[in-house]
């Protein structure tokens, strides 16, 4: 059990992040794969990594107002990712529509599907929330894996 | 009792626990050197074991289209394949080897297993990004292994000859040429040699799947290619197999180029041979990676035919020639 133990409590320094796009515009996008997560910030350094593939995820970032259209792939890709993972709806969009809100075309928000850990509002939300977001995620990550948070 | 010292070297020394450890710091290096090569932080030293605790805590998931038993058996086909390679790569002045006899043709059979491995992985998968990341993996694997094969010919055959006393001759022994080399200096300052080695140095991130040539995994390309489906242990397995691969590439070549030894305590010489090997992995994986981008497939294919085999080929004539 010590082992296992070991092992829970060292896992939460390589969370890799993966992004599901619901039908953004795009805005929140950019603020996180090209600003939040580039050299400038280098998140990295908590042992971050871009993954392509959702079976390597751990800490899996949404942004837009869900779409119909869009729908269910977001849910399939999201099944598809092994626990424990934590949920993280960056913008406005997926908390609760944002501008989109009541459109015809909307089908959100986000966690009418999906369970959400962290949500960062913001139109689109600063790079440092996003990076704050992340930190927040290995917290609940600990409390999922039955480590104190 | 030949064969449990084979196993306990297998697994412990030069393969398995020792290689796995150097593999693996190799790999945090690599990161925390690129990191600051483009001004950041990096990750710490230790991030290739956090990431296999990580990956041990998740749980498995095997596709429902998947042919399960080769989904599962990849991973450990290459990471079997790569604890036996390194246990025939002799350390200089420490360890000589798991055989004596025509030890670099059996690497040259062992080293393409991961590449194998990878392609049984990611054609069982059923994805259609494995199946592309599997036809790209082959295309590759067909370019390097080529001036592989010829460099390995020119060290034998320089070996050979010089041993045979002129005549022709090949020394398919790695102790040997290690043995030979020490005597009549490394290979790496013998002018014929030169652009074998050059060769070699292109053919390590060949091999390694790092940039410019990451192109079967490429993430925006085709999502991780072959090692798409895989996730939890099984992809840990997979990150265990290429540190021990790191490990065996390059002390493959410090053992075929520069071998020499400083005294005869053997912690010297092991701490030597480790700084070797990481020299060559800077000049070769990480300061090529950080600084380019990646090929088309059919670009790779034509660089690596055009420009290390030609090389390669050069070493070869001069070596045949002379």
């Amino acid at each position: 059990m010590a082992l296992d133990d070991l092992l829970k409590k060292n896992s939460v320094r390589s969370p890799w992040l993966f992004r599901i796009n619901a039908g953004s515009c795009n805005g929140c996008d950019v603020e996180l794969a090209t600003t939040a997560l580039i050299p400038r910030y280098d998140v990295e350094r908590l042992g971050c990594r871009y993954c392509g593939s959702p079976r390597h995820a751990d800490i899996v970032l949404i942004t837009g107002p869900l779409t119909t259209r869009i729908r269910d792939q977001v849910l399939r890709v999201w099944n598809e990712i092994p626990e424990p993972k934590v949920t993280v709806a960056v913008g406005i969009c997926p908390i609760s529509g944002g501008v989109f809100r009541e459109g015809y075309s909307i089908d959100g928000p986000l966690d009418r599907y999906i369970p959400i850990d962290v949500n960062v509002p913001g139109c689109p939300p600063r790079p440092q929330a996003i990076l704050e977001a992340v930190a927040l995620g290995l917290k609940i990550w600990k409390k999922k894996l039955g480590l104190e948070g | 009792m030949d064969t449990l010292l084979g196993i306990l070297h297998m697994c412990i020394f030069p393969g398995g626990i020792f290689a796995l450890v150097i593999g693996f710091f190799f790999k945090g290096l690599d990161r925390r050197v690129e990191a600051r090569l483009q001004r950041r932080v990096g990750p710490p030293l230790i991030q290739p074991w956090l990431d296999t605790a990580k990956l041990l805590t998740k749980e498995t998931l095997i596709p429902k289209t998947a042919c399960t038993q080769a989904f599962l058996l990849a991973p450990v086909v290459g990471f079997a394949g790569m604890a036996v390679c390194a246990a025939f790569i002799p350390v200089p002045g420490v360890f000589d080897g798991l055989s004596n006899m025509g030890d670099l043709l059996v690497l040259f059979y062992l080293l393409p297993i991961p590449a194998i491995a990878m392609m049984m992985g990611g054609s069982a998968s059923s994805s259609p990004f494995g199946a592309v990341g599997f036809s790209r993996e082959m295309i590759i694997m067909l370019a390097y292994e080529t001036p592989l094969l010829m460099i390995l010919l020119s060290v034998a055959m320089l070996v050979g000859k010089s041993m045979s006393g002129g005549d022709w001759g090949a020394e398919f022994s790695l102790l040997k040429i290690v043995e030979w080399q020490q005597v009549n200096g490394s290979l790496g300052y013998n002018p014929v040699m030169i652009p074998a080695f050059i060769a070699y140095l292109i053919f390590l991130p060949g091999t390694m799947g790092v940039a410019p040539f990451d192109i079967p995994e490429a993430e925006t390309e085709v999502v991780e290619g072959p090692l798409l489906e895989y996730g939890g242990p099984l992809l840990a397995l997979f990150h265990v197999g290429s540190a021990l691969k790191t490990f065996v590439v390059l002390g493959l070549g410090v053992a075929m180029f520069f071998p020499g030894t400083i005294g005869d305590f053997w912690l010297v010489n092991l701490i030597w041979f480790v700084v070797k090997c990481l020299v060559l992995m800077l000049i070769s994986l990480t300061v090529v990676k950080s600084a380019t981008g990646r090929y088309r497939i059919d670009q790779a294919f034509r660089f690596f035919i055009l420009v290390p085999t030609m090389l390669a080929l050069c070493s070869l004539l001069l070596v045949w020639l002379i």
